[in-house]
């Protein structure tokens, strides 16, 4: 790896104060297992003069429950939240999205706040540099989506516009169907926001004076049902082709509530509000449940190779929501 | 069978076993001679252009380099075959082709310096695939190869084969009851990705000697095939242990010229071990394979005739290519017993990253090429594919062209009890319901099942020469060019000497894989180690024995014939009071070195049959390799873990797998290789694994000391035509495509219930 | 750049195998820079050369050690952020003074657990790992805390019948 300057951070403050003394050039490290893959890579041509370690923020990695609420901290582990007896009970979806991560050894270095933050995984964007050069692409900065007219098996069947890579974050997918809230903390000011609009075409919102130190979810219904499942060709080390995560309350077997959260179809976590109302008011017998899934998709643009994604979409939400 | 061996057919632990589990076990980057400076390679963004200008005194001028070479002050070493491909040209042929090298004193320095480096390029236009590089007025690779066709095959002598044409296929066909034809390729390119990628330490001794430490397979080939390439300096080889092979790291001929190059310049040891992305897409690849043409049959399964075209996309260069078209030519004739062939070849060029030797050895490349029309073909005559291999394949006394261009007789084993006893392990005759039937359905998830064959007469290939050294302590070495690359053969080795001498396992060793130390020996390749090195060393141990005996049976008052050994000490039969240790009949500083040779033979084909059952969900098109079975006949199993760890390798090495998800993917338009990392380059995981028997026959083979014979290359074969087999019939109709990934079950599904999604 | 107010290490305490290690920071072959992983460290500023790096891309699992009790891989991650950490690598396995292998080190050789062996010390860490916090896991659980673990030999089956052999036998909290 090329050369940077590191600093352990003391305290969100004091974060915030390095990186305005370095003019944001400046990468953040949790667990560390996306960011070390960019810089080897050299997949941008900018590349940090520091490295600032979260993980030396005391506090930052645990798990509360306060006020009708679960906070999470940024640095806090995939390991820790998959085997955390209060989500396990109360976030299954999330206890499931977290196990679903990588390999056991990646989960015990990745931490929430890095998974919600992590770069595409789009193969053009991906490119190592030492292999001839990056690409440029125009999530870069420069040029076109190389997925469009290239390599796309991978890559968004919706709301796909400039660029066409998906986010690869599985978190996001059940914290999305959980209606969580990230905190986001900047030199003048903190806000609290709802995890899907944190998401944007190219990545997150987040500038470059920012961070995640803490993500909320409020206490679900009693009766609610959360489901998550991710499709992937192998059942580790993947990331979702599709993954979809539901809650939904059921009264007298009728839907209300629904929270349809589509992963890895989009540039951004997908909110599928027409299969939601597809079920909500209804009892998910085989037809509503079919009707939703169609629902899901019906937008849906696929590239040269990727139509196989509507059907694993379609199935995913079959599947998620009969077994509610 | 009672086993009467002390040693052959237990399970021993691996020489190397403490080492391995302790960490001790040196891989080449685990090595570093002194002074040693690290090198490194700058490569092409373009698939096809003319470096115009390059500028190298930034980099030089950088902190900690010592070198930095480009085409134009390299040596004049050339590779390829016929020879073609220089250390570095003014012309780069694919993405991540090499461009320049820089040496310095850190991997740091050396990889900054890169950065450096200054460099203009004329773009060509390129071609991305065989239709392309064939066509009119193509884009030409090499200006030896007109129409980028390389048709010089000089692999195996004058005669090397380049096509099988055997009787006649025009009565062929016309006597055959049902035809198929077609066009289908196994064009995955996949990558066989030993875990460790490949490394070369170079160092020259002075003008003429040159050393070489490497990670590689076959310790020789650095020797006796790099020194032709390089104006044949004195090379001694040396290789560490290797971190997987599966023939691509046999040896790394760029490796060792960057490594050598550099070396040459600096005056200094310079190490070039490939990261993991140059391992993907600057080291080699499986040869592309498409067969265009057709198979006649009878209806009981006699095959009348075979004829067509067998295309193989070379990528920008091959030292192998040839050799492995010659293999494979020879490998379909062991599967398909027929008199009748016109197979013709073409060897194309194309702007991607190189092919390279890998097991499987062309023979896979082709078999899974024809697979659908083979599958065809016996579903028209609703022949059960097992009953169809077990008549089909070469028995003894049947007929085959080898890649030398010779007819061999068989002289090998009958394997249709190997092939019938693995059928009733599978049960397969409970699983098989017909063509295109599933073996069971329930709901999404539908099973199937199928049957693959594969044969290889590379068994007796080559030739080996192995010393031994009997020590008057009371120990043995053999002297054997053998790496370890995985499949514990230098613990055989061991193991076939110490039941010769009658040596306790732990006293006899071997030199380590050093060509300066050791005689001639080709390497562990083609499953050839038990039988023909195998056969070196025994031979070797015999003549150590036979030249002690003779020594001291004149004061054992016996003749050498009556005398016998064990645990280091002679006595005559029947009489163990007659008898002398080792210390005293060697002498305390004396040794006694027995010679050993084996001559190729291609004469004894070795065979293996793969079945394997499939769940395939037609909702996300995922493909479940529920079980597989590999039936074999070993003659006399050597070490029954490592046997089996050859056949468990057929989830390896871009085998079986090649037709689930392995395939290295490559943007059309530019030529960038997208999955060079370890995950999208999709590989076995611990968590996904089918349940594996391997069904082991031991039929005495004769002309083996001990009755044995090579298995362990063949077992990546048949894997990806049966896989193709069983997921037609779990789906209900004919897959012709490798992998088998969900976009393409799910399209076939699809249009197979009337389902289609718009694409923009 | 302006001046930072934090703290930039210049010495990183390393517990290897029992033995502390005080590295000082810096761009000598005997320091750690800032941008050393935890592999590059052990492997060429230690010596320790039995934890293998494979892709050094995070997706291989060759290069994991046990640091604080947990598996992780160590070529993506920082050695400057492991100040103060208890790391353990393959070396570390077998007993000092005896030299008497680990279990699951004697189970592997027992089952030839390995084919070309490159793989083997990071399966072995995790293997042990999994046995310290589960000393009797079952093989589905062996085959989870495996998953991201490539082995091109499929030495998988022989791997798994090892590990399962020292949990059946309860020594793998040894």
């Amino acid at each position: 790896m090329k050369l940077f300057k590191h600093f352990d951070a003391e305290s969100i403050d004091h974060v915030l104060e390095m990186v305005t003394a370095t003019n944001g050039k400046t990468a953040l490290m949790a667990g560390g297992t996306d960011l070390m893959g960019v810089l080897k890579s050299e997949l941008l041509a900018a590349y940090p003069e520091v490295v600032i370690n979260l993980k030396t923020i005391a506090g930052l990695d645990t798990i509360k429950m306060v006020d009708q609420e679960c906070r999470i901290g940024a640095t806090t582990r995939l390991t820790d939240i998959a085997a955390s007896e209060p989500i396990q009970t109360t976030f299954p979806a999330l206890a499931a999205a977290a196990a679903s991560v990588g390999s056991p050894e990646l989960r015990n270095m990745g931490t929430i706040g890095g998974n919600l933050c992590q770069d595409t995984r789009c193969w053009y964007y991906r490119y190592p540099d030492k292999m001839g050069g990056r690409i440029p692409c125009y999530r870069k900065g420069k040029g076109p989506c190389h997925a469009i007219r290239g390599e796309n098996r991978y890559h968004a069947i919706l709301g796909g516009k400039k660029c066409y890579a998906v986010c690869p974050s599985d978190l996001a997918i059940a914290l999305g169907a959980l209606d969580a809230r990230v905190k986001v903390v900047g030199p003048t000011a903190e806000q609290m926001m709802p995890i899907l609009d944190f998401f944007n075409v190219l990545g997150t919102v987040l500038k470059p004076d920012e961070l995640v130190t803490e993500i909320r979810i409020p206490l679900p219904s009693k009766t609610a049902v959360q489901i998550f499942l991710k499709n992937r060709v192998r059942d580790a080390v993947d990331f979702a082709v599709v993954s979809v995560a539901v809650m939904v309350d059921q009264e007298e077997g009728v839907c209300r509530d629904a929270r349809i959260i589509l992963g890895a179809v989009a540039p951004t976590p997908y909110r599928a509000f027409a299969a939601e109302a597809a079920i909500n008011g209804k009892s998910l017998n085989e037809t509503h449940v079919a009707a939703a899934a169609e629902a899901a998709v019906k937008d849906a643009k696929p590239l040269s190779q990727n139509a196989y994604k509507i059907d694993i979409t379609k199935a995913l939400i079959h599947r998620a929501l009969l077994s509610s | 069978m009672t086993k009467k061996y002390r040693f052959i057919g237990k399970t021993t632990p691996r020489k190397d076993g403490v080492a391995i589990v302790t960490g001790k076990a040196d891989y080449i980057d685990d090595i570093h001679p002194v002074s040693m400076l690290h090198g490194k390679v700058l490569r092409s963004p373009h698939p096809h252009a003319n470096i115009t200008a390059i500028h190298t005194d930034k980099a030089k001028d950088a902190p900690g380099v010592r070198a930095v070479l480009t085409h134009a002050d390299v040596p004049p070493w050339m590779t390829g075959m016929p020879r073609h491909v220089k250390v570095l040209d003014q012309r780069v042929r694919f993405v991540g082709d090499a461009v320049a090298l820089v040496a310095a004193d850190t991997l740091e320095q050396a990889t900054a310096a890169l950065d450096l480096i200054e460099v203009t390029y004329e773009p060509l236009p390129a071609v991305f695939d065989m239709d392309a590089a064939l066509a009119p007025g193509a884009p030409q690779l090499h200006d030896i190869f007109p129409g980028n066709l390389v048709t010089d095959f000089p692999a195996f002598g004058p005669n090397t084969l380049s096509k099988v044409v055997r009787g006649d296929v025009e009565k062929g066909f016309e006597a055959a009851d049902f035809i198929s034809e077609g066009t289908f390729g196994y064009e995955n390119i996949a990558n066989p990705l030993p875990i460790e990628p490949p490394g070369v330490i170079a160092q020259w001794e002075d003008d003429q000697r040159l050393t070489v430490w490497s990670g590689t397979q076959s310790a020789s080939w650095h020797r006796w095939i790099m020194q032709s390439k390089m104006g044949f300096p004195d090379i001694r080889a040396i290789t560490t242990q290797c971190g997987g092979s599966f023939g691509s790291k046999n040896y790394a001929p760029q490796c060792l010229f960057y490594a050598s190059a550099l070396a040459k310049e600096t005056g200094r040891a310079v190490k070039v071990c490939y990261t993991k992305d140059e391992h993907f897409g600057a080291f080699v690849l499986r040869l592309g394979s498409r067969f265009c043409g057709k198979i006649g049959m009878k209806k009981d399964g006699t095959v009348t005739a075979v004829a067509g075209d067998w295309m193989v996309d070379n990528g920008a260069f091959s030292d192998m290519s040839q050799s492995q078209i010659a293999v494979g030519c020879g490998e379909a004739q062991l599967v398909l017993n027929c008199e009748n062939w016109n197979l013709t070849t073409k060897l194309v060029c194309t702007n991607r990253c190189p092919s390279g030797v890998i097991r499987g050895f062309g023979g896979q490349e082709l078999e899974s090429a024809f697979a659908p029309i083979l599958a065809d073909v016996m579903a028209k005559a609703q022949l059960d594919p097992v009953e169809f291999f077990k008549k089909n394949y070469v028995k003894p006394g049947g007929k085959y062209i080898w890649r030398e261009g010779n007819l061999w007789t068989c002289r090998g084993k009958d394997y249709t009890d190997a092939m019938e006893k693995g059928a009733v392990s599978f049960g397969w005759k409970d699983k098989w319901n017909g063509w295109l039937v599933p073996t069971a359905v329930e709901g999404s998830k539908r099973t199937g099942v199928g049957i693959g064959i594969h044969g290889n007469a590379d068994v007796g290939e080559d030739d080996s020469e192995a010393y031994i050294r009997l020590n008057a302590d009371g120990t043995a070495t053999i002297h054997a060019s053998v790496s370890e690359s995985g499949m514990g053969q230098r613990s055989s080795l061991c193991k076939m000497a110490a039941e010769v001498l009658q040596l306790p396992l732990e006293k006899v060793h071997m030199t380590p894989p050093d060509t300066l130390v050791n005689p001639f020996d080709f390497g562990l390749v083609g499953s050839r180690g038990t039988y023909a090195v195998g056969s070196a060393v025994i031979n070797a141990a015999e003549d150590a024995l036979k030249k002690l005996f003779e020594r001291v049976a004149p004061e054992l008052q016996a003749q050498p014939e009556d005398l016998d050994t064990l645990d280091a000490r002679i006595f005559v039969k029947g009489k163990p009071e007659q008898a002398m240790g080792w210390g005293r009949a060697i002498g305390i500083m004396r040794s006694v070195t027995g010679y050993g040779e084996f001559k190729s033979d291609y004469s004894v084909p070795n065979f293996l049959a793969l079945f394997v059952e499939v769940e395939v969900d037609t909702q996300t098109g995922a493909v479940k390799i529920k079980r597989v079975v590999t039936s074999t006949d070993a003659g006399q199993i050597i070490d029954p873990p490592s046997l089996n760890g050859q056949l468990y390798g057929a989830l390896g090495s871009a085998g079986l797998d090649t037709a689930v998800f392995e395939e290295t993917i490559i943007d059309k338009k530019s030529g960038h290789m997208l999955n060079m990392n370890m995950c999208d380059y999709k590989w076995r995981t611990f968590n996904e694994l089918p349940e594996f028997e391997n069904v082991i026959l031991e039929t005495p083979f004769p002309t083996h000391r001990f009755k044995a014979i090579g298995v362990g290359e063949i077992s990546t074969s048949p894997g990806p035509g049966a896989v193709l087999m069983a997921v037609s019939n779990a789906m209900g109709q004919h897959m012709t495509d490798y992998p088998l990934t969900p976009d393409r079950i799910l399209k076939v599904w699809g249009e197979k219930k009337g389902i289609k999604n718009e694409t923009v | 750049m302006k001046k930072t107010n934090g703290k930039e290490r210049t010495a990183v305490t390393l517990v290897v195998n029992g033995v502390t290690h005080e590295l000082n920071v810096g761009d000598q072959p005997y320091q750690v820079s800032p941008c050393h992983t935890l592999a590059q460290t052990l492997r060429e500023t230690l010596g320790v050369t039995g934890t293998k790096v494979g892709c050094d891309q995070g997706a291989c699992g060759s290069c994991t050690v046990i640091m604080d009790g947990r598996p992780i891989l160590s070529c993506m991650t920082l050695t400057i952020q492991c100040h103060g950490s208890e790391i353990t690598t393959i070396e570390g396995l077998a007993d000092p003074a005896s030299g008497k292998l680990h279990p699951i080190q004697q189970s592997f050789v027992d089952h030839s657990a390995f084919q070309c062996g490159f793989c083997t010390p990071g399966i072995i860490m995790a293997s042990k790992s999994l046995l310290d916090r589960h000393p009797s896991a079952d093989k589905q659980a062996v085959k989870e805390a495996l998953s991201g673990h490539y082995c091109r030999c499929i030495s998988h089956y022989q791997v798994v019948d090892a590990v399962m052999d020292v949990a059946e036998k309860g020594e793998g909290d040894r």
